[in-house]
């Protein structure tokens, strides 16, 4: 049983199970737990709260499926084999990297990070689909002052959806696909230091995705990606496909978190000591670190929400002896972390970038990594400027206000580095070497209007408008996303083996950052203004405004689409990529392509670092 | 490639503000924080409209002072970006030729970058917190009228002092006098937001919260909810009328008597 059949027997199990087995496994379970809680749990009592047995339902249902899709992957195997006290031969491992596999293996709980980043990098561009879709049903219905064609609760409910699945999106954009299939082969190893860990962290995403697609069904989220309580407690049903989404996702990303942190720490190359470590390994490898300590706590939070919905409990129930403050604070101490979680690897793949289209070597690589660790270090520090006016802790909005200002010193760092590495370089006129200059203009405003809100008496007037919702987009879209679409364009010959059509992308970049700055110029406008965040409809002197934020999100949409036209087009019949296109001097460059399964015949020793460009002045 | 770093090149020596590329970059960073600061702080006042408070001109005045501490920042950025897009740029598909340099550090540059970042966020912490000490002061003042906000889906009420059970589901309040507010809510979370008068606090089921203002300005401003709510957030808004103090009474008087008030001869309010 436990050998591996290569052609008289049937088919082992390891070789049965993939994505359908998987899928089909999830709802029978998912099935079946709901019609026995159906049949066995008990009715209300006439004193509990509203939905307390449906919500009971719903959620066993939810961890059904989730178990029943994560056995049905085969994500089980290794532990159950593990506690037989076997564990898996050399033939079964290779099988699990996706061996001779074609693309089979991409539907497969397979091991190798180079498939788990391409997994990665298709899951983020649907993640990004869904949610741009979802954004334009939000700028069409606010195209008018009225708002109108959608209901309220829908409304609500894409709102709600629209941001949690564009943060989750966002925060496994740079260091999910490039993260997987690069970074390792940047520091030189040949997979990562826990290959299932990687392949659990991926298909826990996809376990994820279902319980918030059933939560449309059931009612919706209708709370913002914030799911403030009281407000989720007396949400309809919906809101459990939410809690069990959050949990779900919050595992996935600490399991990556420890896995490419340990990678990065054990596993570069002969000579690769710190100083020689590439910038991007530090970005990724601080946003996954922040993401260690913050998800936990954002887990935390959803499992005493799920229990003051299920199961009567008072985590948050002021009249109960609860409090809705504890519930923010929970929320926001993983909330700041992760923009920076966000942030932080995009604007690493820049400053990697940086070098290579300058043709000189990297500014201040010390000071680069100063910024990324004071950044990481205080962004844990400055949660409640959130909650400036919650009415929590008025004391404390002094001494919340100075740290957050603190975060403006690191940040200014990566300015440097980024300015001082394009002062005298040669510039090569390529798209990511434009989203240097996109970044930094973008990127500046939304460091600035940040300046704004982390001051206590402006934001009693900016928080909660929509000069705070431009101000993150400004950030985690004009800086994180155009970093993300750059890393994309700059690593794409290497991933596909094919070059990204230049013209194409080209045009998708200007038509994304012109839109993007028209739209959200718009929206800085009516939040001065005075118009409040979510709302589906607003008084008429907000119109001009948002009538040019529509016009800008549908530019954006025309761009992103040209990009995906362009990124598939490429991918499918694109011209065959030399190895290394750019002239690069990281070690990624270095391997053929495609890249063979273990990356490296022999594992190369580093003697410099990635940056030495330019010519010596005598 | 060396191990270490390149040490510091020669950046600052000799008359290295006379460097063509040096200059240029100057001229570029006075332009555009310029218009930088002129085109946002423009575009901030006009967008902000007419204040109806002095906390809310305070508001104004600390985002243009912002705006003007930043923009030289902004503006340094840009200069450098425009300058390194005005040198020759290199098309095609094979990279262009090595820089002629290979600087990969300036510690004098660094420390510069460093102290100028530092002291601007002195600058704005400063000026923050000597703002929020008047906001602060405000409460405290012995002066003031007290009003309670109740907030609930999807409408605010508001009960009056002094008199018995006086509610309203329209704030009025009378021109440059100091008025606290006591706010609560229901039901979930809602913000309470006096938009033209820069104040906001946030009202929590089962707690009170407190903000104070002086509206110095007569006429009619609005009032949203600015946490959602729910079903109708977007309808949760209404008007507060600020008028003449006999104007003020003579509303109070008229309105009739509910019965049942908020109010608490104590100032405390449940």
């Amino acid at each position: 049983m436990t050998t591996f059949a290569t052609k008289k027997d049937k088919k082992t199990l390891i070789e049965r199970l993939n994505l359908f087995t998987a899928l089909a496994l999830g709802a029978i379970a998912a099935i079946i737990v709901w019609r026995i809680s159906l049949a066995l749990l008990p009715a209300d009592s006439e004193s509990a709260p509203l939905f307390t047995r449906e919500d009971k339902i719903t959620l066993l249902s939810m961890i059904a499926w989730f178990i029943g899709f994560m056995t049905g992957i085969g994500a089980l195997i290794g532990p159950f084999r593990w506690v037989q006290g076997k564990d898996l031969s050399h033939e079964e491992n290779m099988f699990y990297a996706g061996k001779d596999l074609g693309v089979k293996r991409y539907f497969r709980y397979t091991t190798d990070h180079k498939v788990v980043g391409i997994q990665y990098l298709v899951i983020t561009m649907v993640i990004f689909g869904i949610g741009g879709i979802l954004a334009m049903l939000i700028r069409t219905n606010l195209g008018t002052p009225g708002g109108g064609w959608i209901h309220p609760q829908a409304y609500n409910s894409i709102v709600g959806t629209h941001g949690i699945i564009m943060i989750v999106g966002t925060i496994i954009m740079v260091t999910g696909p490039f993260g997987n299939y690069i970074m390792p082969i940047m520091i030189g190893a040949r997979d990562m230091a826990f290959p299932r860990l990687n392949a659990l962290s991926f298909w826990l995403i996809v376990a994820a995705a279902i319980p918030l697609i059933w939560a449309q069904f059931i009612g919706g989220i209708s709370t913002g990606w914030s799911a403030y309580n009281p407000l989720a407690s007396q949400a309809p049903l919906g809101m459990n496909g939410y809690i069990m989404f959050i949990c779900i996702f919050a595992i996935s990303t600490m399991v990556a978190g420890a896995n490419i942190t340990t990678t990065v720490v054990r596993m570069r190359a002969r000579g690769m000591t710190w100083n020689r470590t590439p910038i991007f390994i530090y970005g990724v490898v601080a946003s996954v670190a922040l993401a260690l300590p913050a998800f936990p706590v954002f887990f935390l939070s959803q499992v005493m929400s799920g229990m003051d919905r299920a199961l009567g409990t008072s985590f948050y129930n002021t009249a109960l002896g609860g409090s809705g403050w504890l519930y923010e604070n929970l929320f926001w101490i993983m909330g700041h972390p992760e923009v920076y979680v966000i942030l932080i690897p995009a604007v690493a793949a820049l400053m990697e970038m940086a070098p290579v289209f300058t043709r000189r070597p990297l500014f201040s690589f010390n000071v680069a990594v100063m910024g990324i660790a004071g950044i990481s270090g205080l962004s844990v520090l400055v949660w409640a400027h959130h909650m400036y006016i919650s009415g929590w802790a008025p004391l404390l909005n002094a001494p919340f206000m100075l740290t957050t200002e603190l975060i403006s010193i690191p940040t200014g760092m990566l300015f440097l580095v980024l300015v001082g590495t394009l002062w005298r370089g040669r510039l090569w006129m390529t798209v990511p070497a434009l989203s240097i200059f996109a970044l930094l203009w973008n990127f500046m405003i939304g460091g600035i209007t940040g300046i704004y809100l982390s001051d206590v008496p402006a934001d009693a007037f900016l928080h909660g408008s929509m000069f705070v919702t431009a101000h993150f987009h400004y950030t985690l879209m004009g800086a994180g996303l155009t970093g993300a679409i750059a890393a994309l364009i700059y690593w794409f010959p290497k991933m596909t083996g094919k070059m990204i059509d230049k013209r194409l992308s080209w045009i998708a970049f200007w038509l994304t950052q012109v839109g993007f700055n028209v739209a959200f110029i718009g929206m800085f406008f009516v939040g001065l203004q005075g118009q409040p965040r979510r709302v589906e409809a607003y008084a008429d002197i907000f119109s001009k405004g948002n009538l040019i934020t529509t016009i800008g999100a549908y530019t954006i949409m025309i761009g992103m689409l040209v990009l995906l036209h362009a990124v598939i087009s490429s991918w499918r019949n694109g011209v065959k990529a030399p190895m290394n296109p750019w002239q690069a001097k990281t070690l990624e460059w270095t391997v053929a392509n495609p890249v063979p399964l273990e990356n490296f015949d022999v594992l190369p020793t580093v003697t410099s670092d990635a940056y030495g460009y330019g010519r010596k002045q005598s | 490639m060396s191990d270490l770093r390149s040490p510091e090149q020669n950046y600052f020596q000799g008359k290295w503000w006379k460097r063509k590329d040096v200059k240029q970059v100057l001229v570029i960073w006075v332009i555009a924080t310029l218009l930088i600061g002129y085109l946002s702080s423009k575009l901030q006042v006009l967008a902000m409209g007419n204040p109806a408070s002095e906390t809310m001109e305070n508001v104004i005045h600390l985002i243009t002072v912002f705006t003007w501490a930043s923009s030289p920042v902004a503006g340094f950025v840009a200069a450098l970006a425009l300058q390194a897009l005005s040198q020759k740029r290199h098309h095609g598909d094979m990279p262009p030729p090595e820089a002629d340099h290979n600087i990969s550090s300036s510690p004098r540059a660094t420390a510069v970058w460093l102290v100028i970042s530092a002291l601007l966020c002195l600058f704005a912490l400063i000026v923050g917190l000597i703002a929020l000490q008047k906001d602060d002061q405000a409460l405290l003042d012995r002066s003031a009228i007290h009003v309670n906000v109740t907030g609930q889906q999807w409408a605010w009420n508001y009960d009056y002092p002094g008199s018995t059970g006086v509610r309203s589901n329209v704030l009025h309040l009378p021109v440059d006098q100091p008025v606290v507010f006591h706010v609560t809510s229901m039901d979930v979370k809602h913000s309470f937001w006096v938009v033209q008068m820069g104040i906001k606090i946030d009202a929590n089921p089962g707690y009170m919260t407190q903000t104070a203002v002086t509206p110095n300005e007569i006429g009619t401003f609005d009032i949203r909810c600015a946490e959602l709510c729910g079903l109708l957030h977007a309808y949760m808004q209404n008007k507060v009328i600020v008028e003449s103090k006999a104007d003020y009474e003579k509303w109070l008087a008229s309105q009739p008597d509910t019965g049942n008030t908020t109010w608490t001869a104590e100032g405390a309010i449940e």
